[in-house]
């Protein structure tokens, strides 16, 4: 599981069982959600059961494991308990099996075996296009829309010229949306960027769009859309080949509607908003894959990354003990990034320098973005010839900026729920457990019996259980 | 019964918990729910950015600092 997809999971885990149902009718979605958005133990979990005629025991399944693996075991089954993709039943002598959800199970079979009439992976158009567009087209079609939108959150903040100007390419919608996701905000007038902006531009494209996309599905019930539809919309674009036209006669009126919001993102390219036709770009169909990861997606990588850094996807960055900061590029978004943190003073051809100085961090910490995103950015990007030292930036560089932020920020602060009046030690222990099994303990103390988690629904789940068990 | 109180978990050193529960003192103990250890206290989620701007001023107020200047070099 890559971490664009996670967040789509997260997404996914909060929706509602009768969303699921809905959504468990579409083979693509089924195949999708199974392909990138399960951890790979559940992956197995899953394909073992998938064609298990009865009920599957609890202490069966428990066999499979060994003692050691209970941490895996009860985080796997978790993600499929909350995407209600197992479900847990008692029988009378109160012993608990697990099924799969039926509806899940047919689309998944559905999907494998290639059967049934559905038309869920995309109708290819039956007439061949005049206007034929090729893969390299989209490419660069897809490049220019996402970097505009990339440039148009940057751009603007560190007050670049032409930053104005590139933005007008920017939709009034999309621009909508990037505010309503707290990406920008608008302050007198003038676009600066959020934290989670700067979170977000620092992402690997793929995860780019999935954050955009969760954004946009918030919103799709204000805009009269359907999430339901929006999502199988979207499951069913990452399942399409690049390069070949699909029909639009066979798509709902929210997912015509959705067409022209795609295609102003870069993820699906018209040739003009009433056409019968639409191409998925390498945006679209990189969607649901486990892309990067894939050496059989090597092409992708490499026009994905090219595209955002510029061709500079090895690295063009180089920091210097003395603090100061050499990067070998000439594109705007990356110097429009660079200046967010680093006060550039020269400009050539192919290389901008500067200096990162107590002032430029501490104003992109007033910003909202964290030392870490920083360092990240500087790592990740960071010049062959820097990679050549283990860790990649100047250790002295790398504690100053970290100094830098905490003296502006003291305090570290985490939303979620505090657990507390257990009623004995061996309750507190178990759900203690349980908790840092999933992965969601933030702190604990054990004199007071009390402790804090970031996320609660999987908890009260637990403790409903146990006292159906006890009661 | 177990109970789950939501809210913001703040972690800080203790002298900064100080700062924290000056204001709150100061405010009708209007910021925090509960004092959990040294290092930690639990906010309410709503009032977490008010209480950090406060926090900010009053370092401002009692921690003079020299500006160090920016030297080129």
């Amino acid at each position: 599981m890559s971490a664009s997809s996670s967040q789509a999971l997260e997404y996914l885990e909060l929706l509602p069982r009768q969303t699921h149902t809905k959504l468990y009718e579409q083979p693509s979605t089924v195949l999708a959600i199974f392909r990138c958005m399960l951890p790979h133990l559940a992956k197995t979990i899953v394909m073992a059961m998938l064609y298990m005629p009865t009920p599957f025991a609890a202490s069966d399944l428990d066999a499979w494991f060994r003692p050691d693996g209970k941490r895996e075991r009860e985080k796997a089954l978790a993600v499929l308990e909350q995407l209600h993709i197992v479900v847990p039943q008692q029988d009378a002598h109160r012993r608990t099996s697990y099924e799969l959800y039926p509806g899940f199970a047919r689309s998944l079979r559905q999907a494998l075996e290639g059967s049934g009439t559905h038309r869920s992976f995309g109708v290819p158009s039956s007439t061949p296009d005049p206007k034929r567009v090729t893969v390299a087209f989209l490419d660069e079609y897809a490049r220019n829309q996402w970097e505009n939108i990339l440039f148009y959150m940057v751009g603007s903040t560190v007050g670049l010229a032409n930053a104005g100007a590139l933005a007008q390419d920017v939709n009034e919608g999309t621009k909508a949306l990037l505010r309503a996701g707290d990406f920008v905000k608008l302050a007198h007038g003038r676009v600066s960027i959020t934290r989670a902006g700067f979170t977000f531009v620092l992402q690997e494209t793929n995860a780019q769009v999935w954050s955009l996309l969760i954004v946009y599905l918030k919103h799709a019930p204000q805009l009269s859309m359907s999430e339901t539809d929006v999502l199988s919309f979207l499951f069913m674009l990452g399942s399409l080949e690049l390069g070949q036209d699909y029909t639009t006669s066979t798509l709902s009126a929210t997912q015509l509607q959705m067409l022209e919001d795609l295609s102003a993102f870069g993820i699906v390219y018209r040739s003009s908003k009433d056409a019968l036709t639409f191409y998925p770009t390498r945006l679209a169909v990189t969607l649901t894959s486990d892309s990067g990861a894939l050496s059989s997606s090597e092409p992708l990588a490499k026009s994905l990354v090219s595209s955002n850094r510029d061709g500079s996807a090895q690295g063009f960055i180089i920091v210097e003990t003395n603090y100061r900061l050499y990067a070998y590029t000439s594109s705007l978004l990356q110097i429009a990034v660079l200046s967010l943190f680093t006060k550039l003073t020269t400009r050539f051809p192919n290389l901008v320098s500067g200096k990162l100085t107590k002032e430029s961090i501490t104003r992109a910490v007033k910003l909202g973005i964290s030392s870490a995103q920083i360092l990240s950015y500087l790592t990740s990007h960071a010049h062959p010839q820097m990679q050549k030292t283990q860790p990649f930036l100047p250790p002295t560089v790398m504690d100053q900026i970290r100094l830098w932020e905490y003296e502006g920020e003291r305090v570290e602060t985490t939303n979620g729920f505090l657990m507390k009046e257990f009623s004995s030690e061996s309750e507190y222990r178990d759900v203690l457990s349980y908790a840092e099994s999933l992965g969601v303990l933030v702190w604990k103390s054990d004199a007071k019996r009390l402790f804090f988690v970031d996320r609660v629904e999987q908890i009260s789940l637990y403790l409903q259980k146990k006292k159906n068990r006890s009661g | 019964m177990v109970k789950a109180t939501r809210g913001t978990l703040v972690k800080c050193d203790a002298s900064i918990k100080a700062m924290l529960l000056d204001i709150d003192s100061k405010h009708r103990n209007d910021f925090i729910i509960e004092e959990l250890d040294e290092e930690h206290v639990l906010v309410k989620e709503t009032k977490i950015a008010e209480l950090k701007q406060r926090l900010q001023s009053m370092m401002k107020e009692r921690l003079k600092e020299p500006e160090s200047s920016e030297s080129e070099s």
